[in-house]
């Protein structure tokens, strides 16, 4: 019995062992594979490489997003190496839990060259601490890095100068997604101004705007995710965060007289039914279906949404092809205003610990340059060509086979897309090109938080609390919990809940910030 | 089993016992069920109907793409070799030390005790414990994910306690017949204990299952990802905020590969119960004992 | 090594037979055997447990991971001074011990109740079908979780609404509404975990030998009276060991499932320390502070297990030593 139990036992292992084993071994097959592949593709680009140069060695620590991180023998990666004549060794960290591997790394001393990290408290002392390069002087020299948009450098700047190469996102994201084909039934036109983004939301709601006969529709889906608020909030003037009043002095966005304005007109959407009632609950996944189902005939979201939301409805009902349009805000009583984003997506600092003279900083921001070149981008985003894309009649084809998306995909988070996106793109939907319109139009009129770049201490420890003071309050007001003395109410608790200190303290930075400039 | 004599009373109490015991049943498996019919269904489906169990139209797209990655099968191995060595380890880590633990006339006995007991409530943290592991080496290997959680200090003390209720008369006629304390230990403590060690088989198993975030933590080479690491790489994005989703990344994952990624990582699991459960009705010896 | 200086120290314990000291050195060298058994646990605790233990001194840092412990400045009392000063600090204590409170009284018996029903079911296969039921839940994350419970209970078209809407004539919002969150965290907490938890005094209960419930029937009990004189007491130092470990960790909430469940009409009552803890710590990577929110749970902790345990020993139930 026992004897039996323990061969079972032994048997078990060996088949472990196995499965392990099989799996090591066809992966070490697959990738002999592409190392000739890969060759291939190298002594084609290899004229590129003028230099007779020793390949330089460059660390990086990035984030990761797919189940299968490239790997170093992965044709993409020896491609860039070939290309920007280096050696490369990237740590693939799971974003989900980036910032415990960002802290662990930190303590732990061993610092890669490069490593990309959110503008996190851990990093900002890190950097007080003399842990990274300031590349305020040295980026001017580089082609590309050089033209960092004045905004978002200064969203990533600590007391004024720049610490860290920002990975580029669209500012000017945020966008209204509609259905056009409700618009046309009901004769109305694509809304300029809150009062006609009003009435189109009022006639969404009670005048059938799908004409089937039921009243089942609604001007706007919103969910728990406070972000829609915000948005049209903008559009009434209300600061983003924080304003500037006529002594130069920074005040909190709900002190703006605006901010009653939209509140008030929030409250009369719930009110009549324009907005779902079951707003203040809603899981956020949850939230696009309502809209793609045809109950709502608007959300408040990004504009990349728009072409995401209308492929979900075309592939229920292919006659809903074009039923989609966008725009990015409407016009208030201060004219056009917009919310934008940060504009960055997390950052790369180069550590002093690993690259310890000026002239290996040189070759890291070389490799970084180079890496928004076009082929730069392409070889990082796209992969190499014949391999993971074709160019078919001109057009860019990706390969569609999964293993060999894994094979490079990761590698776009070495992008810094400084100044801007250059590498292949399949060619656009209408509604895509619309998108774009909209984010470049958004770029014009976004409404700059002031305090962006400012750390705050007591944001820090207390920030989290004081934000939802004012959240919270909005909802309870829209939904008609608390009036406008309980509005009051919450700002006077924000205040001695650590606002007043907050106030002072970014006063005093921007202060200083303005100084040094 | 026993034979008992039942009063219409104990009829009475019988028919509601199992009616009440088959409704927690059903509340706690329909939930489950419709994990399971979601993951078959389409999105528009699962947007549009607020309950189903049987999806109108059946797709496995959700399964096709978790098993589409090379790395499916290896990590699977990984996580049952990892589950396999890591249960055993702390079965023998946790017995060996519960079992001295157990003996009052153990000298020193109640510092070891609080000194466990201590562990349970104050830890240093992870940044000191991944400088513990690193400086062991650990870091990028298996052990990395087994050592450091080898044994559970609340696990450690249930098992000394239920060895401490062990009627002394065994042990001590075991030691007349000149058995030593390892004899002991192994001839008769292991042996009456099945129950118990099943119990914690199954808890020690689960927990290694489970685990993904030693992995995050200590293991940086994607070829050794464990399975529940690589579910989680698999619907990342479900855990973004939409209004901040990183524009890089493709679409949202959709509710069905939510759902199969449940499927996927709890059924492999949950077959393995039932192998343990009939461990669990033995406890035999004991009360002959006792009684 | 302690082994090898008990074994030369063997001939003078020989020599003085007789005094106290000597005696002990006996028992030790008579359980040596036991000592090596218990050594390799020892090890584990001494390496991954109490090296690292140093991290709880952060907590009077101003800790910074690229500094390292012995270059981060000294704050003393500082974080603990902020912590309680904090103005939210009561609210969240008011709200984290009610939660803790309700989890003791209506979770922690609900694991003993099924294990008590399930004994009581004769039909092997029926008894061992719902087993396997009622623990499924506890390998589902509380994002499916949370996803599951607004599919059933949200206001416009969840099932449970359908049914309070047939008898009442009106809906509940259990999802925004401050009273029912923390019935509907607890009812979360017991539908997920009650199954798992049966798992262990179902273990306990294997112990019970036929006997003892023949013995009981020779003396006329009944059904009933068997249960409360029979199988409840042999679960009686489960539940001690059970319950003097949990009021342990008695404000330690689940901070995810707690986060999913909460929103603006509801926080009031939501905030608890590890929620808040996840934010100051984790998203603001303020590590000394949280460390010290930590250490101060800790603190109450031990009280709590200690406190516990003499009052157990007391009033002559088995405690946890």
């Amino acid at each position: 019995m026992m004897k039996r139990k323990k061969k079972l036992w032994l048997i078990l292992f060996s088949c472990l062992l196995m499965v392990i084993l099989i799996g090591c071994n066809s992966d070490d097959e697959a990738s002999n594979q592409e190392d000739t592949d890969g060759t291939n593709n190298d002594e084609s680009q290899g004229e590129n490489n003028q230099t007779d140069e020793e390949p330089f060695d460059i660390s990086i620590m990035t984030t990761s997003f797919s189940p299968e991180p490239p790997e170093e023998d992965s044709p993409a990666w020896e491609a860039i190496e070939e290309f920007t004549n280096t050696n490369l060794d990237i740590t693939f960290v799971p974003n989900s839990n980036y910032d415990e591997r960002f802290n662990i790394t930190l303590a732990s001393g061993e610092l890669p060259s490069i490593i990309l990290t959110g503008k996190t408290p851990s990093f900002i002392s890190a950097v007080e601490d003399g842990a990274f390069w300031d590349l305020t002087d040295y980026v001017d020299e580089y082609e590309n890095l050089s033209q960092m948009n004045e905004i978002v450098k200064n969203n990533i700047s600590i007391k004024g100068r720049i610490y860290s190469l920002y990975r580029s996102r669209p500012l000017g994201r945020k966008a209204v997604t509609i259905r056009k084909d409700w618009l046309d039934n009901l004769g109305m036109e694509m809304p300029q101004t809150i009062d006609e983004f009003y009435d189109v939301m009022y006639a969404f709601t009670h005048d059938d705007p799908d004409g089937n006969g039921k009243d089942d529709t609604i001007g706007t889906v919103i969910s728990e995710y406070e972000g829609p608020w915000d948005i049209m909030q903008t559009w009434f003037g209300v600061p983003n965060k924080w304003g500037i009043d006529d002594e130069g002095k920074l005040y909190p966005h709900f002190q703006d007289p605006q901010y009653r304005e939209a509140l008030d007109f929030f409250k009369k959407m719930y009110d009549e039914g324009l907005v779902n009632e079951d707003f203040a609950v809603m899981d956020p996944a949850k939230w696009h279906d309502e809209f793609v189902n045809g109950r709502a005939g608007t959300v408040i979201d990004v504009a990349d949404a728009a072409s995401r939301n209308q492929d979900n409805m075309v592939k229920e009902d292919s006659s809903l092809e074009g039923s989609v349009d966008l725009f990015g805000a409407v016009e208030g009583p201060e004219g056009l205003t917009h919310l934008p984003t940060t504009g960055y997506s997390m950052m790369f600092a180069i550590s002093k610990t690993a690259v310890q003279s000026e002239e290996e900083l040189h070759k890291v921001l070389e490799f970084m340059d180079q890496m928004s070149t076009e082929e730069g981008q392409n070889l990082a985003f796209n992969g190499v060509e014949g391999r993971h894309y074709e160019i078919v009649d001109g057009e860019y084809t990706p390969s569609d086979d999964q293993a060999l998306i894994y094979e490079h995909e990761d590698l776009n988070q070495l992008l810094t897309f400084i100044p801007e996106e250059r590498h292949l793109t399949e060619p656009l939907q209408e509604i895509e090109k619309k998108e774009e319109q909209v984010m470049k139009n958004n770029e014009e009129i976004v409404v700059e938080n002031p305090a962006e770049p400012l750390v705050s201490e007591v944001y820090g420890r207390q920030g989290e609390q004081l934000d939802n003071i004012i959240l919270d309050a909005r909802v309870q007001y829209i939904v008609g919990q608390i009036d406008e003395s309980g509005l009051d109410e919450a700002e006077e608790l924000w205040m001695n809940s650590g606002g007043k200190e907050y106030i002072e303290e970014i006063n005093q930075l921007y202060q200083e910030a303005q100084a040094n400039q | 089993m026993h034979k008992m004599h039942n009063t219409p009373l104990g009829r009475v109490f019988d028919v509601f016992n199992h009616i009440i015991l088959l409704l927690m049943g059903l509340v706690t498996f329909i939930p489950f069920v419709y994990v399971i019919a979601a993951s078959f269904a389409t999105e528009a489906e699962i947007a549009a109907r607020p309950f189903f169990i049987i999806p109108d139209t059946i797709t496995t797209a959700a399964y096709e793409y978790i098993f589409s990655t090379n790395t499916f099968v290896r990590s699977m191995g990984v996580s049952v070799l990892v589950t396999v060595l890591g249960t055993l380890v702390s079965l023998a880590l946790t017995l060996t030390m519960a079992y001295p633990l157990s003996r009052r006339n153990l000298l020193g006995r109640n510092v070891l005790l609080n000194l466990v007991v201590f562990t349970m409530i104050f830890n240093g943290g992870m940044i000191p414990t991944y400088m513990v592991v690193r400086s062991l080496g650990l870091l990028d290997s298996l052990w990395a994910l087994i050592l450091p959680v080898a044994i559970n200090p609340f696990y450690l003390i249930i098992v000394k306690s239920f060895f401490q209720n062990l009627p002394e008369e065994l042990e001590e006629s075991a030691r007349i017949d000149g058995c030593s304390d390892m004899g002991v230990f192994w001839k008769i403590v292991l042996p009456l204990s099945k129950p118990v060690i099943a119990t914690f088989t199954l808890f020690y198993a689960v927990f290694y299952w489970n685990d993904f975030f030693n992995a995050l933590l200590y293991i940086s080479d994607s070829a050794k990802w464990p399975i529940q690491l690589l579910l989680q790489q698999l619907m990342m994005v479900a855990n973004v905020d939409f209004g901040e989703m990183d524009t890089m990344l493709a679409d949202p994952p959709e509710e069905s590969l939510k759902m199969a990624v449940v499927v996927v990582a709890t059924v492999p699991i949950l077959l393995f119960y039932p192998f343990l459960q009939k461990h669990f009705a033995k406890g035999i010896l004991l009360g002959s004992v006792k009684g | 090594m302690g082994l090898l200086s008990l074994k030369s120290k063997k001939k003078i314990v020989n020599e003085e037979e007789g005094s106290n000291q000597v005696s002990k050195m006996k028992l030790l060298f008579r359980n040596r055997y036991l000592y090596l058994l218990l050594l390799p646990g020892l090890i584990y605790f001494l390496l991954f447990k109490y090296l690292p233990m140093w991290g709880v001194l952060m907590a009077f840092q101003d800790y910074s991971p690229f500094l390292g412990f012995w270059e981060s400045k000294w704050v003393g009392f500082d974080h603990f001074i902020n912590f309680f000063q904090n103005p939210d600090f009561f609210r969240l204590l008011r709200n984290t011990l009610i939660l803790a409170f309700y989890d003791l009284i209506f979770f922690f018996p609900a694991p003993i109740i099924v294990a008590l029903l399930l004994n009581e079911i004769r039909v092997q296969f029926f008894k061992r079908t719902i087993q396997t039921l009622v623990y499924v839940p506890h390998f589902m994350s509380w994002v499916i979780i949370a996803s599951i419970t607004y599919v059933f209970l949200t206001t416009s078209g969840g099932a449970v609404n359908a049914i309070v809407e047939y008898f009442t004539g009106e809906t509940i919002n259990f999802l925004s509404s401050p009273d029912w969150f923390r019935p509907m965290i607890i009812g979360q907490v017991i539908w997920k975990e009650t199954g798992w938890g049966t798992v262990i005094f179902l273990a306990a209960l294997a112990g019970v030998s036929t006997e003892q419930y023949e013995a009981a029937i020779m003396d006329g009990a009944g059904r009933f009276r068997r249960m409360w004189h029979v199988t409840l007491p042999a679960l009686r130092g489960t539940i001690m060991i059970l319950l003097i470990l949990r009021l342990g960790n008695f404000l330690d909430q689940g901070f995810q499932q707690i986060y999913l469940m909460t929103n603006s009409l509801n926080r009031e009552v939501a905030d608890v320390f590890d929620t808040y803890v996840y934010f100051v710590g984790i998203t603001q990577g303020a590590f000394s502070y949280s460390t010290a929110v930590g250490l101060f749970k800790a603190v109450v902790g031990i009280i709590l297990i200690y406190g516990s345990d003499y009052l157990a020993k007391k009033m002559k139930q088995p405690g946890l030593f």
